[in-house]
């Protein structure tokens, strides 16, 4: 059984169902130049120039002050500004990664997502400048023919630019990439990988496009599932990817993210599978907390109803619109949807996240759910191994990678009870 | 065949006739029957309009039909019987009792059980399509219950109507005089002032004799969970009122009357029911199975002399075998039968157990339409999740050894070695189609095993074609490819036929090398092969992918004849970090999960619910 580097010194897994504060702060810029036509995110079309971007910014950065104040962001150690375009912000980036930077003191990682087009040479000297660690870029491909099919906004040739520029800034950068999309080919796609690997980057996320209800793809492509986008195509190109990345240095460590070393992986995004607390703040951004977190926010969030009873954990998603955070950025003034998951959900819930990593299900994680869940963690993980989703180890096989959804599902139903208490802050 | 009614004064006014017993002179009962899709629904809720029964505002398109089912699918299966008043132009009011019937050919037994409580039928013609196969079989039912019958020509304000025509097609193919037929359109409502009028007129009032003993005829009933049944009647002699006494004569069982009353449509309180008039009787008894469709209520201490005439039952021709697919849902499955039976004393069923599905029931129909619909109330009304086989009917196995054995389940087929020979039961089925399509009815028929007896042209314009088929080719896909083969011009009708010897085979499917029972089916030897085939390819579209590759055969004995392979899903996880947002990713699995409840685990292979039914799908291509 694998022992990994993220289990929980003296209170074993169960300390970071206590951890008061967060150990991660998410960030939402909900604006892009143009909406992608494959894209349901929380994110809007917004000029460049429009007064909302700036006012957004500093709304956001006076809700990181709020938090910081309850001590929410005492051990905060990442910081992800997600999108949306972070870069279309401009100069407001900076200033919210110089706020971000003096309320969070033991932060270390700082990442923000980037869009080629709007990646200027002043914003990188300005992010550097700000203290920002990472960056990731949406590339998604370095085919001009499919790039334009997805709707993008941005070329081949500026994206192979802006990820060298950014690389001469002394970023660590990482490129997401896009397969199972329209005109990709197996030939395409190996220019793609094998391009992106040529420039240099350190980090690399791949993902088959889902095709989403209600987009503009969704409604184009109708009921009829294309071609380009079958199931077989998604599972060829996936592992294409992996050969082609691991052929060149890269190691899967996460079922979407590749790093050259343990150094450049997303500390930040592996916070996610591993059960650590972290707030988000922004149109649709996502928060986990402990019951402490959430009791801690609650002072000065009177919105959040009380605490249920027998709840350990909280998953919060920010419901106020770009407008009404821009103009009453008091946390208190934000409107939530909050879902809670006894002890017994959250225990299987970190070990459905954990079957996403190449390192497997910690072995302290394990020994806890065991106590908890009782003898059917073992049954199930039995199981698991048998059927060759997971290997001896616990870490997920090929077929444990490919068909995660299974691997996922099964771990999730170790809660017995999967139904979560949500409702909405009043 | 016309009568007429007298109109006698009334002495009560308007007001206290709509609350009071009328005078029998005053009331008339009356069906309206039709082709399916010839207005049937439309002229009634007209009709509910102009008596002022409903506000217009209130007024849901057909309002008759109330169950969801059919609004959906615009048609009328539960009979209802609705009360209304009709101050009519020789000042005089009249209770009218209009008694919806179905118009489906799977649901004569209803029209006939509707029929025996009316004096009239308001015979509703299409002006565009003219008299069809079921305009025949409905005006023939009407006709042998001895109603007067008003004929309706309906929808004359579309520009392709031609009434003069339909009337000569009603004076010619049914006998009925049609020079008066009353034109109307229940789009606009125009008519129908002269419809009721006629009504009036050409309905006999019903006779009967207040004084005699109670002899009220069951029409339809309904559970309440507080009433218990509700039954509706149509009294013949005597009345009913709260508190009486009574006996249902055939079943034995006695009552006290909890109230009663008429439907405007929604249930209206009356203290009588009157000799002559229709209505509801609360019985107050738990038990539905108490309560018979066509039992004659009377006094427990003074009944009448004889009971109302009985129905012939209904006997079920198709039969399926419907299983819950959670299996602890086999006693609610149970009970929710019981409970529609109540008001469909056509359906029977045995406890039927699969292998491969568990426990659950085979179940009658009368035909097709009727199977879905029950199907779908039963998933509805009583939220079930089931899993119906393939439709099958009561082939008659004669056994080496002498014994003839019935058997509605290929599952209980005996060992081939065992069967002398098999008859199956045959119908005497007649299309009426334009001259045009009679070469395509005639290919359709023989690719269907049928035989053409008979054909005879109505007129010019459309021709009857006789012939016989046997009825497992009717209930697989006959009716959906003579639709489409005669661009739905052709009308079927059907009457049972007699049982002949054919050479038929058991067909079995196995998934994953293993049998499925449920997925048996009796075919004729000589197309055993092509059913195979395309069965077998018909559920590789229907069954997902799996983890791993699921072979598909189809079989007779041990001779595997067709081969078909389900290839293992290759992919199926979501990458996408979604920044953090677990709740949408969680969702996202549940999701997944719920669409696996829906299928069925055999062996390790989880079918979908429609596979079982793959075999009314295999012509489709």
């Amino acid at each position: 059984m694998s022992s990994s580097a993220m289990s929980c010194e003296g209170t074993g897994w169960r300390g970071r169902l206590i951890a008061e504060g967060a150990n991660a702060l998410y960030l939402h810029v909900p604006f892009c130049v143009q909406k992608c036509a494959y894209c349901d995110f929380a994110s809007w079309a917004t000029p460049r120039g429009d007064t909302l971007l700036a006012r957004y910014a500093q709304a956001l950065g006076k809700q990181v002050e709020e938090a910081s104040r309850l001590g929410m962001l005492d051990h905060c150690e990442t910081l992800y500004v997600g999108g949306g375009t972070p870069s279309l912000l401009g100069e407001n980036l900076g200033g919210l990664l110089r706020v971000v930077g003096s309320c969070a003191p033991e932060l270390s990682e700082l990442t923000c997502e980037a869009n080629p087009e709007s990646l200027s040479g002043t914003l990188l000297d300005d992010l550097v400048e700000a203290g920002c660690t990472r960056l990731s870029m949406g590339v998604q491909s370095l085919c001009d023919g499919e790039l334009s099919e997805l709707g993008r906004v941005h070329d081949a040739a500026r994206a192979r630019d802006r990820v060298v520029a950014a690389l001469a800034h002394g970023l660590n950068v990482s490129c997401d990439l896009m397969c199972a999309i329209p005109l990709q080919t197996a030939e395409s796609w190996q220019s793609t990988l094998e391009g992106i690997v040529s420039l240099g980057v350190d980090h690399v996320s791949v993902y088959p496009l889902q095709i989403e209800e209600g987009t503009p793809l969704g409604l184009k492509v109708g009921d009829e599932e294309p071609a380009w986008n079958s199931p077989d195509v998604q599972a060829d190109r996936m592992t294409q990817a992996q050969a082609v990345l691991e052929g060149n240095g890269f190691r899967r460590y996460e079922v979407a993210s590749y790093a050259r070393s343990p150094q450049s992986e997303c500390r930040h995004n592996k916070a996610y599978w591993t059960g650590k607390p972290y707030l988000g703040l922004g149109t649709g951004a996502a928060s986990m907390l402990t019951r402490e977190g959430y009791l801690r926010l609650m002072e000065v969030c009177p919105q959040l109803g009380p605490l249920p009873e027998c709840m350990s954990r909280v998953r919060l998603k920010v419901l106020s619109s770009r407008q009404e955070i821009a103009e009453d950025p008091q946390l208190p003034s934000l409107k939530f949807e909050e879902e809670f998951l006894t002890e017994r959900q959250a225990a299987a819930e970190d070990l459905m996240l954990g079957a996403r990593l190449a390192s497997g299900l910690d072995a302290g994680l394990v020994a806890y759910a065991r106590d908890l869940l009782g003898q059917s963690v073992d049954e199930t993980l039995a199981r698991l191994v048998r059927e060759g989703y997971l290997s001896d180890a616990l870490a997920p096989t090929e077929k444990g990678w490919l068909l995660g959804n299974e691997l996922y599902g099964e771990l999730w139903d170790l809660a017995d009870g999967c139904e979560t208490l949500v409702r909405r802050s009043s | 065949m016309i009568s007429f009614g007298a109109g006698e004064t009334c002495s009560a006014c308007a007001m206290m006739s709509r609350m009071k017993t009328t005078d029998t002179s005053h009331i008339r009962n009356f069906s309206i029957v039709a082709h399916i899709d010839h207005g049937k629904s439309t002229i009634s809720d007209r009709i509910l309009e102009l008596t002022h029964t409903v506000d217009e505002r209130d007024m849901a398109d057909q309002l008759l039909d109330t169950m969801d089912i059919e609004r959906e699918r615009g048609i009328t299966i539960k009979s209802n019987a609705v009360r209304v008043v009709y101050d009519a132009d020789d000042g005089e009011s009249y209770q009218f009792n209009l008694i919806d019937t179905p118009g489906h050919v799977d649901f004569t037994y209803e029209v006939s059980r509707s029929l025996a409580a009316c004096e009239g039928a308001v015979l509703v013609v299409d002006a565009t399509q003219g008299v069809e196969a079921q305009t025949v079989s409905n005006a023939t039912l009407a006709m042998n219950a001895n109603l007067d019958i008003v004929p309706a020509i309906n929808k004359i304000d579309l520009p392709s109507a031609h009434p003069e025509e339909v009337k000569k097609e009603i004076e010619e193919d049914l006998a009925i005089p049609a020079d008066d037929a009353v034109l109307v359109s229940g789009k606009t409502g125009e008519g129908i002032h002269d419809l009721l009028e006629a009504i009036v007129y050409l309905v006999s009032p019903p006779k009967g004799d207040a004084k005699a003993p109670l002899k009220a005829l069951i029409l339809d009933s309904y559970f309440d969970e507080y009433r218990g049944v509700v039954a509706t009647v149509r009294v013949f002699d005597g009345s009913i009122k709260k508190g009486d006494h009574l006996r249902m004569m055939a079943l034995g069982d006695t009552f006290l009357c909890d109230g009663v009353g008429c439907k405007r449509p929604l249930e209206t309180p009356l203290d009588e029911l009157g000799v002559g008039e229709v209505g509801y009787v609360v019985t107050g008894l738990k038990d539905p199975a108490l309560v018979k469709t066509g039992d004659t209520i009377t006094y427990e201490d003074r009944p009448c002399a004889e009971a109302c005439p009985g129905y012939h039952e209904a006997k079920p021709m198709v039969f399926t075998g419907l299983f819950p697919i959670d299996n602890k849902q086999y006693e609610n499955l149970r009970d929710a039968l019981e409970k529609l039976k109540v008001n469909d004393p056509s359906l029977i069923w045995t406890p039927e157990t699969s292998v491969a599905l568990g426990f659950g029931f085979r179940v009658g129909f009368l035909g097709l339409l009727h199977m879905e619909v029950v199907k779908e109330r039963l998933e509805r009304e009583f939220g079930l999740d089931l899993i119906a086989t393939s439709p099958s009917v009561d082939y008659h196995v004669y056994k080496t050894d002498g014994e003839m054995v019935d058997i509605t389940s290929p599952q209980d087929l005996p060992d081939v070695t065992r069967i002398d020979h098999i008859e199956e039961p045959y119908l005497k089925a007649k299309v009426i189609v334009p001259p045009d399509f009679m070469g395509a009815v005639m290919q359709l028929v023989v690719d269907h095993r049928g035989e053409t007896s008979d054909m005879v042209y109505l007129s010019e314009k459309s021709v009857e074609i006789h012939f016989d088929i046997p009825l497992a080719e009717l209930i697989l896909d006959f009716f959906d490819q003579l639709k489409s083969r005669t661009k739905g011009y052709a009308s079927l009708d059907y009457e049972i036929g007699d049982y002949r010897t054919s050479d038929l085979v058991k067909l079995d499917i196995l998934l994953a090398g293993e049998e499925v029972d449920a997925l048996s089916f009796i075919v004729p030897r000589d197309r055993a092969y092509d059913m195979a085939r395309s069965l077998c390819d018909k559920l590789k579209e229907i069954i997902p992918r799996q983890q791993f590759e699921v072979p598909i055969q189809g079989a007779i004995g041990n001779k595997i004849i067709a081969r078909s392979t389900v290839k293992a899903v290759r992919k199926d996880v979501l990458a996408k970090c979604y920044g953090g947002d677990i709740s949408r990713k969680r969702k996202l699995l549940e999701k997944q999960k719920e669409g696996k409840k829906r299928m069925k685990s055999i062996g390790s292979v989880e079918v979908p619910q429609e596979a079982f039914l793959a075999v009314l799908k295999v012509d489709d291509e």
